[in-house]
């Protein structure tokens, strides 16, 4: 009783202290802090007078933030990468396709049925759980292998600070940060790693903004399927001659409605949902320094690359056994997913789209990589067409654009579906990945629904149009 | 069959705006709003502000204040009679003791939520005050409680009134009157009255904040003159008074020159005075974290593209920072 009574009295007299010194004590006492600081600092370091004459980071800070050389600087920088990303892949994505789903797979299969397994067990296991996975890895894995790293570097070396210093009037015209510039750009990596790294934003508004759009940044799973439709349906209308320019200029309207579409949804957001949460700007630009190559290399790989994978292959692992599973078990002698795709065939014509791309979509949520395969093999076992694919639910894709053009003409697709899909692959939900992150991010069911459905409900609104003026057009 | 392209563009447009509309959070909740109660406490506030400043409180004055009827006021009053949280004394109406801890209750929970929109949220301060109007009826004391601690335990609220403890004590009122001050007199802005709206509206379109320094010129023809952070300002003689000024403990007077860091340029230096209290909170602190302190010098370092964001050379270090943060940030000549 006496204690209460004293505790009281205690933070009673504590009140009327606080109440006397006012309210300038926290600003104060910080800079009394400073003061001793400087204080002792000063006895204990000398500066030389003399500036020095010519000071290599004033210089490139003058030149990268320059108004005429930054922008095409930054811009050049990006497509560096992206050039390095692309081309690089390719080789070790091949590679590690031969071995994984080429060699490793019938192997597999064999060793199973060997085992005297029973047939839905091989296609559950080895079709569905086994080849989803290989897919997502030999796809998934030298692209962001080469990615981070690149652009780890570029961070270490003290360029990435200066983007977001040219862009942040950009950004804050949208209620966002500068940093948001980066963000983004490691979102056409990979977003869930863009997610993560939306940590550099440490004011909380600008950092739930740049996580929720961060999906609008075409990530690498994403640009394989916007070429290889772009090539086929725009590249197609253009003369021989033109045809790739027509198909990149595409693909690049795409990515650059993408960066249009989040800083829209950054503005939108800051002005309704965001309005009230608390802001701050702060920005540090740090000395450039030569980049510390084989740290950047082991921290990237680690952090990074294998983090992400692994978040993926947890996920393609169960969806690869759902994706055979629907093309397997039949009801009446038609498979579940032929079902679905019958069913949905009317609704998804209104968006100029069709059933096996909705149906896709759903399954080959663990990584946007396998959604082209998905949907080969779904319009293949719809169609019945037995010159192509390896059975139904074992998903596979084409070493000709021809033969891909083909499968896909059969299935009824016209130059509306290419460029619908090519809206739809930009606005639609993140993968599992990336919500999951999202969702270990924001510790938030509210926030990781919105950044989830916001996308598709802009995709289908936005194909939805594009049909109905293509209709009326035609 | 156009008819089922409703049913999934139905579904997701409904949870979009689920989303547009669910503010779940404590801070936008709706209330049910009971307005006998709403009606009682505001009128114990009231009665609790007259007392507060020892002025005469009768049902008149009360209607006119909380622009009600007589009739219903004066119902109102008779139920805090018979909950003997008021007594009538002559034609004079007082509070009893549980009436004002009731009163100073109300008044917590509004200095508290005003404090919390301040340093927690983006929510403009004009809005503050009406939406503490609101919010300080729906509290219960364990929210209250809960809000007070995620905040600090304030003692003040952002308008620099002190906040009542949760035993219900409360200083003394502080300092004087703006149009007080005699000529040459050299203060600080402790507090703005906040009601009525219109006048703290036009008070704080001035420019005047909490902790801006007044250097006093005099009363000119019902216009009450000063400089406010050494740039001339004028008020009316009814937004002077309310306005309170005084010197607080550890204050620092600054004579001489008062530069926004916004009027430098690439190149140029100056030492930092003080950042303005109109920059609150998280903001605050992160730009004193930053070693943004009084007596630090800062230099202009680099342009970006636009122009804005500058960089600035701050302790060795390089920081960016808005035009909106360094016109808040006052700096002297070196």
């Amino acid at each position: 009783m006496s204690d209460n009574h004293n505790t009281d009295k205690i933070i009673s007299t504590a009140n009327k202290l606080r109440w006397e010194i006012g309210e300038n004590l926290y600003d104060t006492l910080m800079e009394t802090i400073y003061q001793n600081a400087q204080e002792i600092a000063s006895k204990a370091i000398t500066y030389s007078d003399k500036k020095p004459p010519f000071s290599l980071d004033r210089t490139l800070d003058k030149i990268l933030t320059s108004k005429y050389f930054g922008l095409p600087i930054m811009l050049l920088m990006l497509a560096l990468v992206f050039w390095i990303t692309i081309e690089g892949a390719n080789y070790p994505s091949s590679f590690l396709a031969s071995v994984l789903v080429d060699y490793i797979h019938p192997v597999l299969k064999d060793l199973l049925t060997s085992l005297n397994s029973p047939k839905w067990l091989t296609g559950l296991l080895v079709d569905g759980a086994y080849l989803s996975t290989a897919w997502v890895i030999s796809v998934m894995l030298p692209p962001m292998a080469i990615f981070f790293p690149l652009f780890t570097l570029l961070e270490d070396f003290g360029y990435l600070p200066r983007v977001a210093f040219n862009m942040d009037a950009l950004y804050r015209k949208a209620g966002a940060h500068g940093k948001q510039a980066l963000t983004m750009a490691m979102g056409f990596g990979c977003n869930a790693a863009g997610v993560i790294s939306t940590r550099i934003i440490d004011s909380p508004r600008e950092r739930l903004i740049a996580i929720i759009t961060n999906n609008f940044s075409l990530c690498n799973g994403r640009w394989p399927a916007q070429i290889l439709i772009a090539t086929i349906f725009i590249g197609g209308l253009a003369p021989a001659y033109l045809a790739g320019i027509f198909s990149a200029a595409a693909v690049i309207f795409i990515a650059v409605l993408g960066i249009a579409m989040s800083l829209i949804v950054s503005w939108f957001l800051s002005k309704t949902l965001l309005k009230g949460e608390t802001s701050s700007f702060s920005l540090e630009l740090p000395p450039y320094r030569p980049p510390r190559i084989l740290q950047t290399l082991y921290t990237s790989l680690i952090d990074r690359t294998i983090f992400v994978l692994w978040r993926a292959i947890v996920f393609a692992v169960p969806a690869g056994m759902i994706i055979w599973l629907v093309s397997n078990i039949t009801i009446d002698n038609i498979s579940v997913a032929n079902h679905f795709i019958e069913k949905v065939n009317p609704v998804a014509l209104l968006f100029g789209l069709n059933g096996v791309i909705f149906l896709a979509y759903i399954i080959a949520i663990p990584a946007n990589e396998i959604v082209i395969p998905t949907i080969l093999m779904l319009t293949v076992s719809q169609l019945g067409l037995t010159e192509f694919g390896a059975g139904s639910g074992v998903l596979f894709e084409l070493e000709s654009t021809a033969d891909t053009a083909k499968i896909l003409h059969s299935g009824g697709w016209t130059l509306l579906t290419g460029i619908n899909l090519m809206l739809f692959s930009l606005l639609h939900n993140p993968c599992s990945t990336t919500i999951y992150t999202i969702y270990k991010e924001t510790r938030s069911l509210k926030w990781t629904a919105l950044s989830t459905f916001l996308p598709i409900v802009l995709g289908l609104s936005l194909t939805f149009l594009v049909t109905q003026i293509f209709n009326l057009l035609s | 069959m156009i008819y089922l392209l409703l049913i999934p563009l139905f579904f997701l447009i409904i949870i979009f705006i689920f989303f547009l509309f669910k503010k779940g959070k404590v801070l936008f909740r709706k209330f049910k709003t009971n307005s006998e109660k709403i009606l009682q406490e505001d009128i114990l506030k009231s009665v609790y502000n007259h007392q507060y400043q020892n002025s005469v409180c009768n049902i008149e004055s009360l209607s006119e204040k909380l622009n009600k009827t007589n009739q219903q006021i004066q119902s109102s009053v008779d139920k805090l009679i018979d909950s003997k949280h008021i007594e009538p004394d002559n034609k004079e109406i007082r509070l009893t003791d549980s009436g004002k801890n009731y009163a100073l209750k109300i008044i917590r929970f509004h200095r508290l939520y005003e404090k919390f929109l301040a340093d927690k949220t983006n929510v403009n301060e004009k809005k503050w005050h009406q939406l503490a109007e609101e919010f300080e009826h729906n509290l219960t004391n364990e929210e209250a409680e809960k809000l007070a601690a995620q905040i600090g335990n304030p003692v003040f609220d952002p308008h620099g009134d002190p906040i009542p403890s949760p035993k219900g004590e409360l200083p003394e009122v502080k300092g004087m009157r703006l149009s007080e001050l005699n000529p040459g007199d050299i203060s600080v802005v402790i507090h703005i009255e906040d009601e009525p709206d219109n006048i703290y509206q036009s008070i704080v379109n001035k420019g005047i904040y909490n902790g801006i320094q007044i250097r006093f010129l005099g009363t000119f023809n019902n216009e009450v003159s000063f400089y406010a952070n050494e740039k001339l300002c004028s008020l009316s003689l009814e937004e002077a008074n309310n306005i309170n000024v005084g010197l607080l403990k550890l204050e620092k007077i600054h004579l001489g020159d008062f530069k926004k860091l916004s009027s430098l340029s690439v190149g140029q230096r100056g030492k930092i005075i003080g950042i303005a209290k109109s920059l609150r909170g998280q903001q605050r602190r992160r730009l004193m974290d930053l070693g943004i302190v009084p007596g630090t010098e800062i230099e202009v370092e680099l342009e970006s593209m636009s122009g804005d964001p500058l960089a600035y050379k701050i302790r060795g270090t390089t920081i960016a920072l808005r035009k909106n943060q360094t016109e808040k940030i006052y700096i002297e000549s070196l």
